[in-house]
């Protein structure tokens, strides 16, 4: 473990680059507010509560899953992942380092979502600290498929087809902005493939929106040792 | 020192890259010539632990590449070919970003940092986003990752390429700076001249010859190149020119015919092996 080049990247590339790169941020934060503002006004605000609890969610993930467009760009386009192949910093450190950087961007969203919380009166002691722990586990979720998947495609183009087709399955299909309740039970459970599900389902529980299935726990934690294993070993970094 | 050992590599598409390669470098600075396509990249590559060879191995300063890579990275320093900074950062950010994947402490990377970029000549630029810099300037802020680092092998994979004449004599100012062994990869010839004690040569992942500048250049003494749109006896065919060698006491006639004179420089090598340079 390298922390000196996790702390490094995370804060040179993201916290220290968010001062000259602020449109970004804004970026960053237009799909999940975007779709806060549809179900918002879809519902007549019924379904507010709903989709700010998910919302958190949904700036996670796709924080993590566009993990993946950096690790594509410092691949493809600076050739920063073959400068850093040939030091002694582990494929781990590497991904830490992107993701936490990432992380960094979506701080401001965060907070947004927080503040958005406590103004409609959802946020409680409890419901921060168990999101925390969801978010954490959806972020290295996200982040581990994102760099197994970078490190196998050939070209940035891929890399922008397949966000986009994660941002889907990821966020679209799992109910983040809507009530989970409204799923069938088989296909809730067909949707836990995705992080997302079982996390968006906790954190209407912890929101006391809807019932806490506590089984969703196990199926995150699983799912998240499960991709962190494979970013562990299913990763190319020295070329074969 | 570098030693390589019948080093091959063919890529799953059946290309072979290298084929069966040895060779031996130890001078201060070792330049890797040949065509696009010849295979320096791959031999960089696996020469600095980012790629598996197929068979054969390679030693740095002793350390084998594929079973003691990790102790490889400690000293040796790569520079990918087309390695461009981070558009959004500093120079010396990024400088101090690849010094802490080397291990640097953020005191210490600061600081040498700062001095390697003054060394190469960006002093007043460090702070500026990459995107500001220009050619020149960007691939100068690699070689002051290379200087910075102090590591004891330095590969630069095409370090000047792109870049307009002025600013490849400043980046090879900077390639003079540093301390370690240099293994540079070019295509420019009088490149490999200004900088390289010794030379080896590769095309189609072969080695042609190995040796220093002058002792390669030494069958061409008192010779210079006439290109023509003849052919003439013992004459070579460079897609529409023909290029012969004769005494340059021989050569002012030749002016006058319209033939063009040249110097000889390590082109000429290729060009008598019958190694095609036009592409």
């Amino acid at each position: 473990m390298n922390p000196k080049f996790v702390s490094a990247h995370a804060w040179l590339t993201g916290g220290a680059a968010l001062r000259s790169n602020w449109l970004y941020m804004i970026t960053g934060m237009g799909f999940p507010l975007s779709l806060l503002f549809v179900v918002g006004v879809l519902s007549e605000g019924s379904l507010l509560p709903y989709a700010l609890a998910g919302g958190l969610i949904s700036i996670v993930a796709t924080n993590g899953i566009f993990t993946m467009a950096d690790l594509g760009m410092f691949k493809f386009e600076y050739m920063f992942k073959d400068l850093i192949v040939t030091t002694r910093t582990s494929p781990m450190d590497y991904m830490f380092g992107v993701m936490l950087a990432d992380f960094f961007w979506s701080i401001p969203s965060i907070i947004l979502y927080f503040v958005l919380d406590i103004i409609f009166h959802i946020f409680t002691p409890y419901a921060f600290v168990m999101t925390i722990i969801v978010a954490s586990l959806v972020l290295l979720s996200t982040a581990s498929l994102a760099f197994v998947l970078t490190s196998l495609v050939k070209h940035q183009r891929f890399v922008w087809a397949i966000t986009g087709m994660l941002s889907l399955v990821m966020m679209i299909f799992p109910p983040t902005f809507y009530p989970y309740t409204y799923l069938p039970h088989p296909i809730l459970l067909a949707l836990s493939i995705s992080p997302t599900t079982p996390a968006a389902v906790l954190e209407q529980g912890f929101f006391g929106l809807a019932p806490t299935l506590w089984y969703m726990f196990y199926i995150l934690i699983a799912e998240t040792v499960i991709l962190f294993l494979l970013a562990k070993y299913l990763t190319v970094w020295r070329e074969r | 020192m570098i030693e390589a050992r019948a080093l091959k590599k063919r890529y799953s598409d059946g290309t072979v890259a290298l084929n069966s390669v040895s060779f031996r470098l130890d001078k201060k600075i070792s330049a890797i010539i040949g065509r696009n396509g010849a295979g320096k990249t791959t031999l960089m590559k696996i020469l600095s632990t980012q790629m598996l060879p197929t068979s054969g191995t390679a030693s740095i300063d002793g350390l084998d590449i594929i079973s003691e890579a990790d102790r490889i990275r400690k000293i040796a320093v790569s520079i990918p070919q087309e390695a461009r900074p981070v558009d959004y950062m500093p120079a010396i950010d990024c400088v101090k970003l690849y010094l802490a994947a080397r291990g640097f402490g953020r005191l210490k990377a600061k600081a040498a940092a700062e001095k390697a970029l003054r060394t190469v000549g960006l002093g007043d630029a460090m702070d500026k986003l990459a995107y500001e810099l220009s050619g020149g300037m960007k691939r100068k802020v690699f070689v002051a990752m290379a200087i910075a680092s102090d590591a004891d092998m330095i590969f630069l994979d095409e370090p000047t390429t792109g870049l307009d004449p002025f600013s490849r004599v400043e980046v090879w100012s900077a390639i003079r700076a540093i301390k370690g062994q240099v293994i540079l990869t070019t295509h420019y010839m009088e490149e490999a001249q200004a900088l390289s004690e010794d030379v080896l040569m590769i095309d189609s992942g072969k080695v042609l010859a190995h040796d220093a500048v002058e002792r390669l250049l030494k069958p061409f003494n008192g010779l210079v190149r006439v290109e023509s749109q003849r052919k003439s006896r013992s004459s070579y065919k460079v897609g529409n020119t023909w290029i012969s060698y004769v005494k340059k006491g021989n050569a002012k006639a030749m002016v006058g015919r319209g033939d063009i004179i040249k110097p000889v420089t390590l082109d000429d090598l290729f060009i008598k092996r019958g190694v095609n340079l036009e592409s």
